[in-house]
């Protein structure tokens, strides 16, 4: 399964300014929600994005800072779950900055998502199901088949 | 019966579900021969097959008189409801960066 997201950017300020606003707790608060973000490798995290019901998700996302480069990417996993203590999705989210035309080329991608570490059975399921619709069509031909003979 | 609507999480959450669609996913099976392969009542194995199916993970179809369960799409559509609901998070708050970074501060 394809299960990436992926934006792109581009902001007219050097790759340092815009570093800040990825790595600064009270500068990513203006943007993107308020946290107890480190920049450092290990540290962990939490971002409250508010509870989304439908999606049986409290709000809370639960991260640990993977990798940190000054200036060039920035990677932490991104863990939620419905608020009982279990974790229903496991992602990662990376931050890739490039130097372009005296700006910064941002890149943001959202991926690795293990659901409920079934994502295997996942794909086995997506490809079964195409075969299983052909068991059915041949069995519902077989009886067909046996009432015309009958 | 009254079934509590369970999200896909939830009705994957569940060992013995997660079995039934993993031997679903080798085979259209019936009932009675998915429930050959547990080792629980028939009540409660109709009861995971009807969370199964309100979710949308199996189809039921009545062949002559067995009824035969089919794995279904539905119920991955949960996955890209995630995906989505990220994606228009990101696309929310990098246009707040984005605000911030080239419309309000000086070069």
């Amino acid at each position: 399964m394809a299960a990436r997201i992926k934006h792109q950017l581009f902001f007219r300020h050097p790759p340092s300014a815009v570093w800040e606003y990825l790595t600064n707790a009270e500068l990513m608060e203006l943007w993107l929600m308020k946290s107890d973000f480190q920049p450092v490798a290990g540290h962990e995290f939490t971002f409250r994005i508010g509870p989304k019901p439908s999606l049986d998700f409290d709000g809370i996302v639960y991260c640990k800072v993977l990798e940190i480069v000054p200036y060039e990417k920035l990677s932490y996993s991104w863990k939620l779950g419905p608020g009982d203590g279990t974790i229903n999705v496991d992602s990662v989210v990376r931050w890739e900055l490039q130097p372009k035309d005296n700006g910064t080329e941002l890149l943001l991608d959202h991926g690795d998502f293990v659901v409920m570490k079934n994502l295997a059975l996942f794909n086995g399921m997506q490809t079964g199901w195409l075969k299983n619709m052909q068991k059915i069509a041949e069995n519902l031909d077989a009886k067909n088949h046996g009432t015309t003979n009958a | 019966m009254a079934q509590p609507t369970l999200d896909a999480f939830q009705v994957i959450a569940d060992p013995s579900r997660r079995q039934m669609l993993m031997l679903l996913s080798k085979d259209s099976l019936t009932i009675n021969s998915l429930a050959e392969n547990f080792d629980m009542s028939r009540p409660a194995v109709s009861k995971h097959i009807k969370i199964l199916y309100s979710a949308g993970f199996i189809a039921i179809q009545d062949i002559g008189r067995e009824r035969h369960c089919t794995l279904k799409q539905d119920g991955f559509n949960a996955l890209h409801e995630w995906l989505n609901y990220f994606d228009q998070f990101w696309a929310s708050k990098l246009k707040n960066l984005e605000n911030l970074l080239n419309n309000k501060l000086p070069n």
